[in-house]
């Protein structure tokens, strides 16, 4: 303060005779004496700063948004493997399925090996909240889950900070535990299939079929057809590492036949995605994951064909990266100076207008009413 | 002083008579501050409008009856280039039409000699050599039973090795290595063939293809199509003298479809992603696979995405040249500067031909298919987008102009703000310090 003021007199004493730094003054200033305040000029001002305190703060709200830059490249390197992750329920018993993976390279996967499977019943899982049918719930409308509100169908409208903080960070994922068995049948009447498998990164189709139909088999017990049930729940299928915050569209599903030779149909097609979040406030960070989008097809087969469900994938060579990132600081400070200023400038020749307009009006209408001698003229003018 | 007109009063630019104006230090600080700051940020808005960025955009491939072309380049250290052939084809198995050829393959000393290039000789479906030029002009050599060639130097007549060896493609037989067989042992095919048995081989060149799903494969011995079946004469590639077989071992130099960016280019175009991307470098370049089993197969799936670089200069023009006047090599070079080519993502993929697991890599549930052919295959599908990178400078002018405008404005009028705060609060301090005073 003492500081401050002393600068002060020192400028009273020394700054009007000049010295070099304020000979650069551009910036006109008025000794107070010859300054004016009006009252107009009062309203304009709060109108300015109402004004430019609605701008400002817009322009924050965008810039702390950030924005999205969506862009797309053909993946590099040579690609060898792909990551399934998977965990279905199926209404039939474990020792009753096969569940293999064939590719266009010719190899046969056996994926019964990599995959867990447990016992389990169907009415444990049926009734779980969020679980619904493709797209829709058992009334045939379209939800998309309770208690799943804060996400919406598929992330394609999520911020991507969201999707990363879904993703969990790089933290190991773990597949849920198996509900203990309870009610139902002894043995559990379906069976839970879940873990992650590596296929090569080719065409595909992953299948789970009943034990002694579709594949030729050494000592494989025919399977009685009225064990057939291929009503399923899917909880997960998602493509690369697993990232069970992440919904993707086969997630919480519900298929359910009451047919034994049914044939379920899932034609998926895998797009690579890079999700990237760089801004302060949530540092950098990248995921690296797969999205797909999925048609389904179910029918009644005849006795002859192979009944089961069949994901049928592909990969598609252009790789989606979606960015998200804020521009530095600096720039919006600028953006701010900018938009301060402006509605500085613009206030002003606001007033200044405004001034010029009620004088210029008021000297007609006192020559008018001066001139015609109209009563009336008076008053409007009053 | 002039009249005082109407639009004196709507003066936006007030000046102030000079005996009313104070000049102050701290205002003149402002003055050379906001000026420095003025130029930085204008520096900084010319330096963003100068800058040329890349943008990509996604379309539909429209194009018609386009051609591609593959550039390859592969050295195959263990197998001689007497076994080798090349064959393009389509999805359906049939030979692709309109393949137009500039490979040649390059024998290769054995890789104990160093691996220097023996000699360079054009893979040509029919190739005009070792002619039995001194043979009697009404000689007609017999083609043991098989079809002679249409393309026989002499209709109806086997005259040459290759011919006879041709023939016997022709009817799916197996060729071997020539013994009983008289022009074979005239011109000493079995003894040249296991002359060469130890070298190695190189494939490169270019081949124009038609732009649909097809597939090429490097494999041993004369191929021939037998209904739906396209099979190889694999006789003399397992039949072999040298202990350990030959062996698909391979080096792929580089293996591109269609013309390679200039660097610069690429440079210009790597972002912040590109750590998941590859900006025109292909994938396959300078990889190499090794096996020791003769039987193995190697299997590339190739996806490949047109993919056009437009620089700044570039107009719409149609003025594709047509598929037949550019040379091998050209196509794909406009003369504007832009240039059409494609990338690609890829696949590899390995088994030996007795099928067995993937335990070796520690994926015992995958189990390989039996049979086949060794080889490399490399199966392309085409993308239906299309990539067009399109230069273009980050701002217009009028946006520069529009920027400097703002940049310059906004400052002077937040720093006349400032320096007006800061001369108003000195005088009321002032005025506070003299009344206590």
């Amino acid at each position: 303060m003492n500081g401050f003021a002393g600068h002060g007199l020192d400028e009273d004493a020394f700054g009007e005779k000049g010295n070099i730094v304020s000979a650069f003054d551009a910036f006109p200033k008025s000794k107070p004496q010859y300054v004016t305040r009006t009252s107009g000029g009062g309203k304009w001002t709060v109108a300015m700063l109402i004004a430019s305190f609605l701008l400002i703060s817009s322009e924050f709200l965008r810039w702390w948004r950030g924005h999205e830059n969506h862009t797309f490249a053909v993946e590099k390197g040579v690609g060898h493997n792909l990551q399934i992750n998977l965990d279905i329920v199926l209404a039939m018993h474990c020792n009753e399925i096969h569940i293999n993976v064939q590719d266009a390279a010719g190899d046969r996967i056996l994926a019964a090996d990599m995959l867990k499977e447990d016992p389990t019943n169907w009415s444990q899982w049926v009734d779980k909240r969020g679980m619904h049918g493709l797209g829709k719930d058992s009334q045939g409308r379209i939800v998309t889950g309770e208690g799943y509100h804060e996400h919406e169908e598929g992330f394609g409208e999520e911020h991507v900070h969201d999707i990363i903080a879904a993703a969990g960070g790089g933290r190991k994922a773990k597949f849920s535990k198996t509900p203990r068995l309870r009610g139902g049948p002894a043995g559990g009447d379906s069976c839970r299939i879940y873990g992650s498998l590596e296929v090569n990164k080719v065409q595909g189709d992953f299948h789970i079929t009943a034990r002694g139909h579709g594949y030729q088999e050494w000592g494989a017990q025919h399977l009685d057809h009225n064990a057939f049930n291929f009503s399923h729940i899917i909880s997960e299928l998602s493509f690369g590492t697993f990232y069970p915050g992440l919904l993707n569209p086969l997630d919480r599903t519900v298929s359910t036949t009451p047919n034994h030779f049914h044939k379920f149909q899932y034609f998926l097609s895998v797009v690579p995605t890079v999700y990237t979040v760089d801004s302060s406030t949530y540092g950098s960070s990248t995921i690296f994951t797969n999205q797909y989008a999925v048609t389904e097809q179910s029918h009644i087969i005849g006795e002859r064909a192979v009944p089961g469900i069949f994901f049928k994938y592909d990969i598609e060579p252009l790789l989606l990266s979606v960015e998200e990132s804020r521009d530095g600081f600096l720039r919006f400070v600028v953006k701010v100076v900018n938009v301060f200023s402006g509605v500085l400038v613009a206030g002003h020749w606001g007033f200044t207008f405004t001034e010029w307009a009620i004088t210029v009006l008021g000297k007609r209408r006192r020559q008018m009413s001066e001139g015609v001698l109209n009563g009336r003229a008076h008053e409007s003018y009053d | 002083m002039p009249p005082k007109s109407r639009f004196t009063r709507l003066d936006a630019f007030t000046k102030t008579v000079d005996e009313a104006r104070v000049r102050t230090t701290s205002g003149g600080i402002i003055t050379i501050a906001s000026l420095l700051i003025v130029l930085w940020l204008a520096w900084g808005e010319w330096a963003d409008y100068r800058r040329i960025v890349i943008h990509p955009e996604l379309i539909v491939d429209k194009g018609r009856s386009e051609k591609m072309e593959i550039h390859l380049n592969i050295t195959f250290p263990n197998i001689p280039c007497e076994l080798l052939t090349l064959d393009v084809m389509d999805v359906s198995g049939e030979q692709q039409v309109g393949v137009m050829h500039g490979v040649s393959k390059v024998r290769l000393a054995p890789q104990s000699e160093g691996g220097r290039v023996i000699d360079v000789k054009a893979l040509d479906l029919h190739s005009d050599e070792d002619k039995a030029t001194h043979l009697d002009p009404d000689y007609c050599g017999g083609c043991y039973g098989a079809t002679p060639p249409p393309n026989a130097q002499k209709p109806g007549c086997c005259n040459t090795c290759d011919e006879v060896r041709e023939a016997y493609a022709s009817v799916s037989w197996a060729f071997g290595r020539g013994e009983n067989v008289e022009q074979c042992e005239r011109e000493h095919y079995g003894e040249r063939l296991d002359s060469q048995r130890k070298e190695g081989c190189r494939i490169e060149g270019s081949l124009r293809v038609n732009k649909v799903v097809g597939n090429f494969h490097i494999a041993p011995g004369r191929s021939f199509s037998n209904g739906n079946m396209h099979v190889h004469d694999l006789n003399n590639y397992f039949d072999t003298p040298i202990p350990g077989g030959h062996l698909f071992n391979h080096q792929i130099h580089y293996l591109r479809f269609g013309p390679q960016l200039p660097e610069e280019l690429s440079k210009k175009m790597s972002t912040k992603t590109s750590y998941w991307t590859n900006h025109h470098m292909n994938p396959l370049d300078d990889t190499e696979k090794i096996t020791h089993d003769p039987a193995y197969n190697f299997m590339y799936f190739i996806k490949v995405v047109s993919t056009s670089y437009l620089p700044l200069g570039w107009e719409n023009q149609d003025a594709h040249p047509g598929d037949n006047e550019v040379g091998l090599g050209a196509y794909g070079h406009l003369n504007d500067g832009s240039v059409e080519t494609h990338q690609y993502s890829v696949t590899s993929h390995r088994r030996s031909l007795n099928g067995g697991d993937d335990s070796g890599e520690g994926h015992k549930e995958k189990v390989h298919a039996r049979g086949g052919i060794p080889g490399v295959f490399f199966s392309y599908d085409i993308s239906p987008m299309k990539v067009i990178n399109r230069e273009e400078r980050s701002k217009t002018l009028t946006g520069f102009l529009t920027g400097l405008c703002a940049i310059i404005g906004g400052t002077l009028t937040v720093a006349a703000a400032v320096d007006r705060g800061l001369y108003e609060g000195g005088t009321r301090l002032k005025k506070m310090q003299s009344k206590n005073l």
